[in-house]
């Protein structure tokens, strides 16, 4: 019996999926396991295996194609199976019973019989309106049938002579401009008597069709990674009252023990230790002593986390994915930066799976990499709040009584205002500069 | 105007031409004193007398040959068959007789009889009593045959058929009898073969019989409350068929659907339906030819299903709808 494949639902807040790329092609064998389709969920592209041994009988969707979770998006089975009303998701088989010789040559007459839906050919359409059309020298081809069946009535035909008619009214002087112009007078509005088109409407249709030449170079469709996005952050700026604190870091103990640390780490598990890493580390060090920070505003509950799960920010090709690092205040840096390392490349491959972007309890947005200070970043709802962090650079600093040249970064942290209070994030900002400028406390 | 029934006016229109013309004669089973199984020639035995108003055996072979005979003869004989499904029995002495003489003896001989029989289903009297068998004979060249819908026709179409020279089946229905309408007192004749219109329209054109007559006007009058507008025409003779009066309406509404209470299957509806698609007002269709008849079963007894096994008024709204796609 052929079953049905179903866009799978792959994370909590998944409403539909793209279909990317269909790896079995209708007619050929699939295999339990096998890649079968490759979908791009919100955030990741997740391959889709067969659930079943069999032919894949029938694709629904095209590549992006966007498909609502849980629709059926291809159909498995045997060979010669037939699948019935395909749309409402009903299928029969030619027969239930176990196949004999003979039910099995019954089963592909009966796929045999099915007719492939033939190129239509001809036009459906009633003597009435095929002789009004020739009487007006109108190709049927141009009219839009409401009959049974698409077929074209009188009514159809008139309707359309109606509306070329009078679409095609225009002044010679309107008509001049349109045709030195290469202006299709078909396209343009009237304003004059009875709709007709006039000098003004073609001059400002001409200058709209500029603009539209000027602005609109390309449109893509708003759904997806983009909307998730677009959705996620309208909610969190409009639900939760942002404050920001800024404050700037010393960072140079940081970057000499970098310094240090680098080739000992490299040389244990072959990655490079960033100071991104440092900072998750020295995040969540911090934030396992600050329990009102480590909260998420879940409906009408606070949630207290016991965990510390800090997510960082991945820019990729058409939007951002925040996987998460679980556990990180119990986790060394090696540890961390191999973490951090292995998710950054899953992100920027699109590989992420949902599991990897879970449970998050804090987030990190850095764009340290960039001309950046600092910046109000957006809490990545339903967490309480977020760190973003600049760029680090040598600036004069008044060390003892003398200036000195220092390693300076800015730290912004954004907090919903709704479940954290001021002076308690402030805290908080102040015991992370206080880990950072003096990291040895992370051994601790 | 005058109002009476259509058993009214049919033997209005007997005993005027009875009164006008010594060869004109009626006979048929009980006819006389008892007036006739539907009570069509009540009274007349005791104006015409049992030697014009003749009560006849029970054998329609019999009384059909005796009929076609009188006419071939000179005379101009109406023979009333009690139920035209009794015509099964009369078949050879309408079909094989009275429609070839003329044609066989070179126009020496005319059959100017009139065989009058009730047809159509309604009053519960089940298979063998019900039946529209009009059809057959609209198939014999040769005959003639009407088929009157309100007393008006009845009256004017009779006239007519008597004094035909040919033979003529003028089928009657016989929910119809009680059935009122205006009727001129005076003569008049209704020539055979012109339709007539029973109401104008410019949407649909419906080509009704007998009793759908009546029904497809009342479907008219309901369609009219929803924006539909139908012309009824009612040929009122199956042969002549006053194909101009049809084609000149489907050429005005370009859909037409033919209802008739006879079975759908080889019905009559289905000759008028083919006439139409041949014409050159095919190019003016805007939606296939419909056509409502009855299903393909004896008419059952129960009432219910008899109703269901005929055209209906529901069924002639809905069909009006689906050539309109709405």
């Amino acid at each position: 019996m052929a079953t049905k494949v179903v866009m799978p639902k792959l994370g909590a807040t998944m409403e539909q999926g793209t279909i990317v790329n269909w790896f079995v092609k209708v007619g050929d064998r699939v295999e339990y396991g096998e890649p079968l389709v490759e979908v791009l969920t919100d955030k990741v592209n997740i391959e889709v295996e067969a659930e079943m041994d069999g032919i894949l009988l029938k694709t629904c969707f095209e590549a992006d194609e966007v498909v609502q979770v849980h629709d059926v998006i291809a159909y498995i089975g045997e060979e010669g199976e037939v699948i019935e009303d395909a749309e409402g998701g009903m299928l029969q088989q030619a027969s239930a019973l176990s196949k004999s010789g003979a039910q099995e040559t019954a089963e592909k007459f009966v796929s045999k019989k099915q007719p492939e839906t033939e190129p239509q050919t001809k036009i459906r359409r009633t003597p009435a309106a095929r002789k009004l059309a020739k009487e007006n020298s109108l190709s049927l081809e141009t009219v839009q049938g409401t009959g049974p069946k698409g077929r074209i009535q009188k009514a159809d035909i008139e309707e359309h002579l109606r509306y070329s008619l009078q679409k095609t009214k225009a002044t010679p002087l309107a008509q001049k401009i349109a045709h030195s112009n290469r202006l299709d007078l078909s396209q343009i509005q009237g304003s004059g008597i009875n709709g007709k088109i006039v000098r003004d409407d073609v001059l400002k249709y001409a200058n709209v069709e500029k603009d539209v030449s000027v602005h609109a170079v390309n449109k893509t469709a708003f759904t997806g990674m983009r909307k998730v996005i677009a959705d996620r952050m309208v909610q969190s700026a409009y639900t939760a009252p942002h404050v920001t604190l800024t404050s700037e870091i010393d960072m140079t103990n940081c970057v000499n023990m970098r310094k240090e640390l680098l080739p000992i780490i490299e040389k244990q598990n072959g990655y490079r230790l960033s100071f991104n890493e440092i900072i998750v580390k020295a995040v969540a060090h911090t934030l396992q002593n600050h329990p009102a920070i480590n909260v998420s505003l879940q409906d009408d509950e606070i949630i207290h986390y016991s965990t510390v799960n800090i997510g960082f920010a991945v820019a990729i090709p058409n939007g951002l994915v925040v996987p998460v690092v679980k556990n990180a205040n119990q986790k060394g840096l090696a540890a961390i930066t191999e973490e951090c390392k292995t998710l950054g490349s899953l992100a920027r491959e699109g590989r992420l799976l949902p599991d990897h972007m879970k449970d998050g309890t804090f987030t990190i947005s850095n764009l340290g990499m960039y001309a950046v200070d600092a910046f109000t970043p957006i809490i990545n709802q339903p967490e309480a709040a977020i760190l973003g962090v600049g760029r680090i650079q040598e600036k004069p600093m008044a060390v003892n009584g003398e200036i000195k040249l220092r390693s300076m970064m800015a730290l912004s942290l954004s907090f919903d205002h709704r479940i954290v209070d001021g002076a308690p994030a402030a805290e908080f900002l102040t015991d992370v500069k206080d880990a950072l400028e003096n990291p040895y406390k992370l051994i601790v | 105007m005058r109002e009476i029934t259509y058993a009214e006016a049919i033997r209005e229109a007997m005993s005027q031409e009875m009164r006008a013309n010594q060869d004109v004669f009626i006979l048929g089973e009980d006819i006389g004193i008892y007036g006739g199984a539907f009570g069509v020639t009540n009274g007349m035995i005791e104006e015409f007398g049992p030697e014009r108003v003749r009560n006849t055996p029970i054998s329609e072979a019999a009384i059909s040959g005796c009929a076609v005979g009188a006419a071939m003869t000179g005379m101009r004989p109406i023979l009333e068959l009690q139920f035209s499904d009794f015509v099964t029995i009369a078949m050879d002495n309408i079909v094989n007789q009275a429609a070839k003489m003329r044609y066989m003896f070179g126009g020496k001989a005319k059959v100017p009889v009139v065989i009058r029989t009730p047809g159509g289903s309604g009053a519960g009297f089940a298979a063998q009593h019900s039946q529209s068998l009009e059809a057959w004979m609209a198939h014999i060249p040769g005959l003639k045959v009407v088929q009157p819908s309100t007393p008006y026709d009845a009256k004017g179409l009779l006239k007519a058929a008597i004094n035909d020279d040919n033979p003529v089946m003028f089928y009657e229905h016989k929910m119809l009898y009680g059935v009122k309408g205006d009727v001129p007192e005076e003569t008049y004749e209704i020539p055979l073969g012109k339709a007539d219109i029973k109401k104008e329209g410019k949407d649909v054109t419906i080509v009704a019989t007998a009793m759908m007559v009546h029904k497809s006007m009342e479907a008219a009058k309901l369609l009219e409350e929803e924006g539909i507008s139908v012309e009824v025409i009612d040929p009122r003779t199956l042969v002549p068929l006053d194909e101009e009066t049809i084609l000149h309406s489907v050429r005005k509404t370009g859909r037409v659907i033919v209802v008739y209470e006879a079975v759908k299957r080889g019905g009559y509806g289905a000759e008028i339906a083919s006439m139409i698609g041949e014409s050159d007002v095919f190019d003016y269709l805007d939606a296939p030819i419909m056509r409502l008849g009855g299903r393909a079963v004896p008419m059952p007894y129960n009432a219910f299903l008899e109703q269901k096994a005929v055209p209906q008024v529901e069924d002639i709204i809905q069909a009006c709808k689906t050539i309109m796609n709405k």
